[in-house]
């Protein structure tokens, strides 16, 4: 016989245990129960987000001019005659590469000149105090990019011993059609300040000189293989345009100053195209077309003939010929006390030149990055008046 | 002077009638670093430096002519 007294027990107590619980649920004061641990993180989810600056690539090139030949500018030769142009180059550079977040990078670009034996162009032949000069810049270039739109921002500095440069300038690219067509434009303006010399090399307190620059240009995709730009770039120079020490000889043996219009506007026309060959290599023309108010006209054509030797080598062979009409007041010799403007500048003469060149780049994906670059680069530029460089180029860089 | 304006026409007449779209997927050549038209910028540097000093009729496109030697 089941005893009554039990089921009304058995309620009792299940009455108690869900009054205690709503009671718990209700007391405002009762602590809340411990979440539980999530199985995993956002981290896990979505990554780990990238730092804010992140090092793209490093790079350095070293480069070294070896030049001789005469100019009459030149004070290191005979009375009356042409001067030595000998002079040797050392130019060593460093390029770092930044992103800032997801649309902001940041160029750092330091060139280095040492130049020795400058004195057949220079003061020294009156004070040997600078046969050997060093200058160095800093150029800094911000970019936005975002969709089809880039906006930089270039601010750089020049420092050497007689002679002080600053330049700053904007450029904008905007590209159309699925990015087939990319469309740039862009100023520069740069402003040195620099010695100015007497004839007798005695320092005649300071000068200076302004460029403002326009550039225009246009990139084209003309198929699967094919690509086209042109280019349209005008300068105008105000101030003192001569370096300051260039010289014109006179007949009787003596010399003086040359003497250059105070303003110069100078028009390029650029055209490049390069194709891909199909056996892998590609080919690259262009034609520039120069004409300033000095009343030089120019044109320079160029030549590259690529070619891939294995997927981390290629080769490069290059031929570029200039020619170019005298300013209208180059000269080799003026008479003494002749007021008007006159240059015996050898680059400002009418002259032809040839430029024949070889360059070897190896790309290696390395450990340490995406890729290890390196190239070997060797020209030699000569002209008909007299000149000749030979450049040997190397660079190394890493591309993070 | 007639023959550069010529040509410069015709150069930009070959640009501008190639306004025909590459699509994406089919720009694997022309990403290959042998077709940029542009050098990496210290050996385009390099360059500058041998003309710009050397060449009266040097500078002007893309980057400001003038600076450094007065002779330029």
């Amino acid at each position: 016989m089941i005893d009554p007294a039990r089921p009304r027990l058995a309620l009792a107590l299940l009455a108690a245990v869900l009054l205690a619980r709503t009671a718990a649920a209700e007391d405002p004061a009762a602590p809340a129960p411990a979440p539980r641990a999530p199985l995993f993180t956002d981290a896990d989810i979505l990554a780990k987000p990238p730092p804010l600056f992140r090092l793209d690539s490093v790079a350095v090139r070293y480069t070294r001019f070896d030049q001789s030949g005469t100019g009459y500018q030149s004070r290191a030769g005979k009375p009356g005659g042409p001067g030595s142009e000998e002079m040797r180059v050392d130019q060593p550079q460093l390029e770092v590469v930044i992103k800032q977040g997801a649309h902001l990078t940041h160029r750092v670009w330091i060139p280095v000149d040492v130049v020795t034996a400058a004195s057949p162009d220079a003061i020294d032949v009156v004070s040997t105090s600078s046969r050997r000069n060093e200058a160095a810049s800093v150029d800094w270039t911000a970019t936005y990019a975002k969709d089809h739109t880039t906006a930089s921002i270039r601010n750089g500095h020049h420092e050497e011993e007689n002679y002080r440069s600053w330049n700053t300038g904007l450029a904008l690219t905007q590209a159309f059609a699925e990015d087939n067509t990319v469309v740039s434009a862009g100023m520069n303006v740069v402003l040195d300040w620099f010695d100015r010399y007497l004839l007798s090399g005695t320092n005649d307190g300071h000068n200076a000189r302004s460029s403002l620059n326009f550039n225009a240009g246009l990139t084209q995709l003309l198929s699967p293989t094919t690509i086209a730009h042109v280019d349209y770039g005008y300068t105008q120079q105000e101030g003192q345009l001569s370096n300051g020490w260039n010289i014109v000889p006179t007949p009787q043996g003596a010399f003086q100053l040359e003497k250059l219009p105070g303003e110069r506007g100078r028009h390029a026309f650029v055209g490049r195209i390069a194709q891909h060959l199909p056996w892998n290599g590609a080919v690259h023309g262009s034609y520039r077309f120069y004409v300033d108010t000095f009343g030089i006209v120019a044109h320079t054509f160029e030549v590259e003939l690529h070619q891939r030797l294995a997927a981390f080598a290629r080769i490069r062979f290059n031929y570029r010929y200039h020619t170019q009409t005298g300013a209208d007041f180059f000269r080799t010799s003026i008479a003494l006390g002749d007021p008007g403007f006159a240059t015996a500048d050898s680059d400002l003469a009418p002259l032809h030149a040839h430029t024949i060149g070889f360059k070897g780049t190896f790309d290696f994906p390395v450990k340490l990055a995406r890729t290890l670059h390196a190239d070997l680069a060797v020209e030699r530029y000569f002209r008909s008046n007299d000149l000749r460089v030979s450049v040997y180029s190397c660079g190394l860089g890493l591309l993070f | 002077m007639k023959i550069s304006i010529s040509i410069s026409i015709l150069l930009l007449a070959v640009t501008l009638g190639g306004c025909a779209v590459v699509p994406q997927n089919r720009r694997a050549r022309l990403a290959d670093p042998m077709m940029s038209l542009s050098d990496d910028p210290l050996e385009a540097h390099r360059k500058q430096k041998l003309y710009s000093t050397r060449e009266g009729a040097a500078g002007g496109d893309g980057v400001a002519a003038g600076g450094g030697c007065g002779c330029q």
